[in-house]
């Protein structure tokens, strides 16, 4: 240790444990094993979910202000990050009857669960974090009686409301919308790779 | 600067296993090999290569401001008109790098030559990063390497703080990453990155380049209809410019990584671009667009060779080798349709019937390390294989 150069031209040091690949079975749905993941590691904060804007308020009637920016900032959390369905059936199926309303965009209209609650943390600061949560009521859903957010990853069971979560469960989520066509990328590297061999090799330089 | 024999690690398969180095071996030949090293000197390392690679750096970004300002040269550098205006946007504002790799040739005693740019999808980043710095470690804890043994190599660091950077530019706590299907290469150069974006704190989704989608509203969309905001793609801004999604590569408003500017330095015109404004730089050789050929005769070239690179072009395909009219050595490939470029040849050297080649990593402006790599044939091509260094 004590020969090694002073200004070392190497990086200091790499975690190796975070390298490994090969004892990391991939899980079946990110949400569950995410859950289980953090129940073994430190670093989890407090987290209150309500259903609706009153529960919040009776529980924190001194705070009615934050609630309410927390309640609406949710919402319309929850229409960006929801995941979007072509038909009213495909999005009850997963959520339940009654679970999805219509959104209409850029002229046309697709189906999205509703917000069944929204998750606050941090109460005490002057922006408290808050995440719009899902549930399922259909029987053939993974998320039925579970808080879910709009990613998949499930946070609990629906019949408890204190939660100790991953400061990562507030961060916001990718906006999901509906895809009209795909493909458009990568014809380049078709017509490239039609010339020669097939490559395991990429198109790096 | 020396090649040296070494016995490989006996469990070396295993580990790469382990680590998730899926690509250690391709068309059933070694591409990883570790029964040789490069060994430099604190010097040759610091003078020769890491303060060069800075100072192109510097050049290189001279010529992209001149460029994206100039239609001629944007002309001459094959860039579609349809993305000047985007190029020079992103350029002014900025637009965060995350790392290229310049090629040298090197041979431990004269000044190291620029090959070429891979400003934008250079690849041998996890072997660089990553799989030789372990390969160092394990000999010197094996005492099979000197204590005092070092490496260049601060990649995977210096990765992880301009991830940090780049989060902060674009105000993200998550990235998309992309690259094309079939590739167990990419694929496992992109996870590496994703590795490090998570060391650096973002969270990161992932979609192959032929899955990305458009929504009804002209975002770009991963498989799950999440829309794509930031990403790191390793897939060349030249394709996808001609891809039928480049519009909206543009319009969506994505941030992409590599930002689009790169696009100016990933194009091998930047070879005689680079010596018109610093012609004689000791680190530069000469190189000339199609359309000044004739300044190759001048006799001051008259026992020069010349090689003619497409101006898009990966892995050594499509070159030439020339002096006079006598061809010496040619690639067959793809690519041409764009024009080509003439540059001054100068062979790699050689170390046990092996042509060297150093690749000389930079994240953003700062330089991160080295990578060597071994070709029986003179003209580096996808065959190579990739040797590990240390500094002593």
């Amino acid at each position: 240790m004590d020969t090694k150069p002073v200004k070392q031209k190497r990086s200091q040091y790499i975690d190796l444990r975070k390298m490994r690949k090969s004892f990391a079975i991939k899980p079946l749905a990110i949400g569950i094993a995410s859950v289980l993941l953090s129940a073994c590691s430190g670093g989890r904060e407090d987290a209150i979910i309500f259903t609706n804007l009153e529960e919040c308020n009776n529980t924190f009637p001194d705070m009615q202000a934050k609630c309410e920016v927390a309640y609406q900032e949710a919402l319309t959390e929850a229409a960006r990050t929801a995941p979007k369905y072509n038909t009213s059936n495909d999005c009850e199926s997963e959520f339940g009857a009654n679970q999805c309303r219509q959104y209409s965009s850029g002229g046309t209209s697709f189906f999205m669960p509703l917000m069944a609650g929204y998750m606050i943390g941090n109460m005490m600061s002057p922006r408290p974090y808050y995440q719009p949560m899902f549930t399922s009521y259909s029987r053939n859903s993974s998320f039925r009686n579970r808080w879910t957010t709009a990613d998949g990853s499930i946070i609990g069971d629906t019949s408890k409301r204190n939660m100790r979560v991953r400061p990562s469960a507030f961060e916001k989520k990718p906006a999901v919308t509906r895809t009209i066509s795909r493909g458009g990328f990568g014809s380049s590297v078709r017509a490239k790779s039609n010339w020669g061999s097939s490559r395991s090799k990429g198109w790096g330089g | 600067m020396l090649r040296l024999p070494i016995a490989a690690r006996e469990n070396w398969q295993q580990m790469a296993k382990d680590y998730g180095f899926l690509f250690h071996t391709m068309y059933g030949q070694a591409y990883w090999d570790e029964t040789a090293y490069y060994q430099f000197t604190l010097e040759q390392i610091e003078q020769d290569l890491e303060a060069p690679t800075e100072e192109i750096h510097q050049m290189c970004l001279h010529v992209v401001d001149q460029v994206a300002r100039d239609e001629q040269l944007l002309t001459k550098f094959a860039i579609p008109p349809d993305y000047w205006d985007s190029i020079l946007n992103s350029w002014k504002c900025q637009e965060p790098s995350l790392y290229s790799r310049l090629d040298f040739v090197y041979d431990g005693k004269s000044p190291a030559k620029l090959l070429e740019n891979n400003a934008d999808t250079p690849t041998s980043l996890y072997e660089s990063g990553f799989w030789q710095w372990l390969w160092l470690e394990s000999n010197v804890d094996k005492g099979v390497l000197s204590k005092r043994a070092d490496q260049f190599n601060s990649l995977q660091e210096k990765l992880v703080n301009q991830f940090k950077v780049i989060a902060q530019y674009y105000q993200v706590s998550y990235l998309h990453f992309a690259c094309c299907k079939d590739t167990a290469e990419d694929r496992g150069t992109v996870q590496y990155l994703q590795d490090c974006a998570k060391e650096a704190g973002l969270d990161s989704y992932f979609v192959f380049i032929e899955d990305i989608g458009l929504s009804i509203d002209g975002e770009l969309t991963d498989l799950q209809d999440n829309v794509i905001s930031h990403c790191f793609k390793l897939y060349p801004w030249e394709f996808m410019q001609r891809d039928e999604f480049g519009p909206h590569a543009v319009s969506s408003g994505v941030g992409w990584i590599e930002p689009i500017w790169k696009t100016i330095l990933s194009n091998k015109a930047l070879l005689p671009a680079l010596w018109q404004s610093f012609e004689g730089h000791p680190n530069l050789l000469p190189a000339f667009y199609e359309s000044d050929k004739h300044l190759m005769n001048h006799s001051k070239y008259a026992n020069s060779k010349w090689v003619k690179k497409p101006i898009y072009s990966r892995e050594g395909a499509n070159i030439e080798v020339f002096s006079g009219s006598i061809t010496d050595l040619s690639s067959d490939g793809p690519y041409g349709e764009e024009g080509f470029i003439y540059q001054s040849f100068v062979p790699l050297p050689r170390y046990k019937n092996n042509y060297t080649l150093i690749g000389s990593w930079l994240v953003n402006d700062q330089a991160a390390g080295i990578s060597v790599r071994e070709d029986v044939s003179p003209i580096t091509q996808d065959m190579s294989r990739y040797l590990p260094h240390i500094i002593l």
